[in-house]
């Protein structure tokens, strides 16, 4: 079975700890949401699976192929070229560049840059608006379509799994359906695995095949749309902290 | 001579000069206007890239091929100036400006003193069939010695613009100015792609170095009078600007030029700074920079 496995999970800044044992796993083709109001270290995690921060305890292990990968202590460009991709918070794209350029970046590192033009018309055929900015800069474009590049570009590295933080944060409300929409229909056609990370659970947990709540640093609850129905009200008590 | 063929031969002659400094100047925009490492041994580099032109041409190598020559040994010894850097100031935290700047103090004193053991404190010159005559075009009366030099700064400017634009590591360049993150997420390795632009900024230390060998003999300190033009011409263009460095440059030459020819020549060492103070003030990211 292909997966990502997150074991005992530990981190902080400093003498500050923001999460701790914390065990998570994404399967292939899963649609995985992580849940948990602002400051839970909902961030702090997808960063420290991504590499950018270093756990203080733990392993994060992607098995893939019948093989297994530590991915614990290797940095983060070269996570991303064992095939996690990360569409951050804010985006972090290059707004000096034009789109395609911003693109081609991704695509360009040794492990893909063989299938970068092919990666890149899969890119514009899958957001033909893309097609139409290429030239233009990626820092004057709206904040949604913004979010559309940078998943996009997500797709330029051919990855395994797609880890998202926070899409929905400096987006107007209807523009957050449009994004989750896009991922959730992204994810369906091409049979993606995603772990998104995001606080307004009520969109996320509708394009969610499983959820995690992060409460207070630690896993609180996770809920399983093949075990029934998940009940919303059961998810705004463990996100709150509640027992 | 009329007054209007003095003012043509004086301004050509600061478009000449000003091509050159772009030479000299086009490192630093790599180094400091990218990257931000505020790399006052540039100057000394470009004066080791000039012995290293008139090293060859003692043993009858054409002052350019040497400079072509001179690109990989400068491209390597550059990129290994990264790597030290990187791992004695930049991987603890944030590489402080005073720090950085120290290290390149010294290392350009290190590099002056090498070259006085080398090849002693006296002046030095190159030879080649185009140094030493002179051009006529019409009321204009411009010394090659002058023109080939000058031709150099716009070919790597354009070689540069073009590697910038057009290559997926130059497009890497231009992001790692703005964004290390953006590159890890991109598969990139953001600490090797500053030591190629690094490396590319010293290889063209060479050019500069054989561009000034080529105007007049050059001695192991010719650098300090470089040092603060040069980092005048990397503010003005806007940090990072390649074509902003080369309009900048030519401008500073032609003020140069003219205020040595009608005023006195003590002053235009001032040009350059007057500039910046004039233009800081009116616009403060530079004349060809973006607001970050």
């Amino acid at each position: 079975m292909n997966r990502l496995i997150i074991e005992n999970l530990s981190a902080g800044y400093g003498a500050v700890s923001v999460f701790h044992d914390v065990s998570i796993e994404v399967t292939e083709g899963e649609f995985v949401a992580l849940l948990g109001t602002n400051g839970n270290g909902k961030s702090t995690l997808l960063n420290c699976i991504m590499g950018f921060i270093k756990p203080t305890r733990g392993r994060i292990i992607l098995e893939w192929d019948g093989k297994a990968l530590d991915l614990t202590a290797l940095p983060a460009h070269e996570i991303v070229r064992r095939g996690l991709s990360m569409v951050p918070e804010g985006r972090r794209l290059v707004p000096s560049l034009s789109v395609e350029d911003n693109l081609r970046l991704a695509g360009s590192n040794p492990v893909v840059r063989d299938r970068l033009s092919q990666n890149l018309e899969y890119c514009y055929q899958t957001f033909p608006l893309l097609r139409e900015r290429k030239a233009q800069l990626a820092g004057t474009m709206s904040g949604g379509q913004q979010q559309l590049l940078a998943i996009a570009r997500s797709l330029m590295g051919v990855p395994k799994i797609i880890v998202v933080d926070e899409p929905s944060v400096g987006l107007a409300p209807i523009v957050v359906s449009q994004v989750i929409e896009v991922i959730r229909t992204l994810q369906k056609d091409n049979n993606l695995t995603i772990l998104m990370a995001e606080q307004s659970f009520l969109q996320a947990i509708d394009v969610a095949s499983r959820a995690y709540v992060l409460a207070h640093g630690r896993i609180a609850r996770n809920f399983d749309r093949s075990s029934g129905d998940i009940d919303h009200d059961d998810i705004r008590r463990a996100l709150l902290g509640a027992a | 001579m009329t007054q209007f063929d003095l003012f043509m031969n004086v301004v050509a002659t600061g478009v000449l000069l000003g091509s050159v400094y772009a030479a000299v100047a086009l490192g630093l925009a790599i180094t400091f206007g990218i990257l931000h490492i505020p790399n006052i041994a540039h100057p000394a580099l470009v004066i080791m890239g000039g012995y290293f032109v008139v090293h060859a041409n003692r043993f009858g190598v054409d002052p350019l091929i040497a400079a072509l020559v001179g690109l990989v040994p400068f491209y390597l010894l550059g990129m290994l100036l990264y790597s030290f850097y990187a791992n004695t100031f930049e991987r603890r935290g944030r590489a402080d400006v005073l720090q950085s700047l120290t290290l390149f103090f010294g290392l350009s004193l290190v590099i002056e003193i090498i070259l006085v053991l080398a090849y002693g404190s006296e002046l030095k010159s190159l030879t080649a069939p185009y140094i030493g005559s002179s051009l006529r075009f019409g009321p204009l009366t411009i010394p090659s010695r002058l023109l080939v030099p000058a031709i150099l700064g716009p070919a790597t400017v354009g070689a540069l613009w073009l590697y910038f634009r057009y290559t997926n590591s130059g497009t890497a360049i231009r992001a790692v100015a703005h964004d290390e993150r953006a590159l890890s997420i991109a598969g990139l390795d953001p600490a090797a792609i500053k030591r190629q632009a690094f490396g590319l900024a010293t290889a063209t230390a060479v050019i500069g170095g054989a561009a000034l060998a080529m105007i007049g003999p050059i001695d192991p300190f010719s650098g300090r009078f470089q040092i603060g033009r040069v980092f005048a011409i990397v503010v003005l263009a806007g940090m990072g600007s390649i074509p902003g460095t080369l309009v900048v440059a030519i401008g500073l030459g032609i003020a140069e030029t003219l205020i040595a020819s009608y005023l006195n020549p003590a002053w235009s060492p001032g040009v350059a700074f007057a500039m910046l103070l004039g233009a800081l003030a009116l616009r403060p990211q530079g004349l060809f920079g973006t607001v970050r």
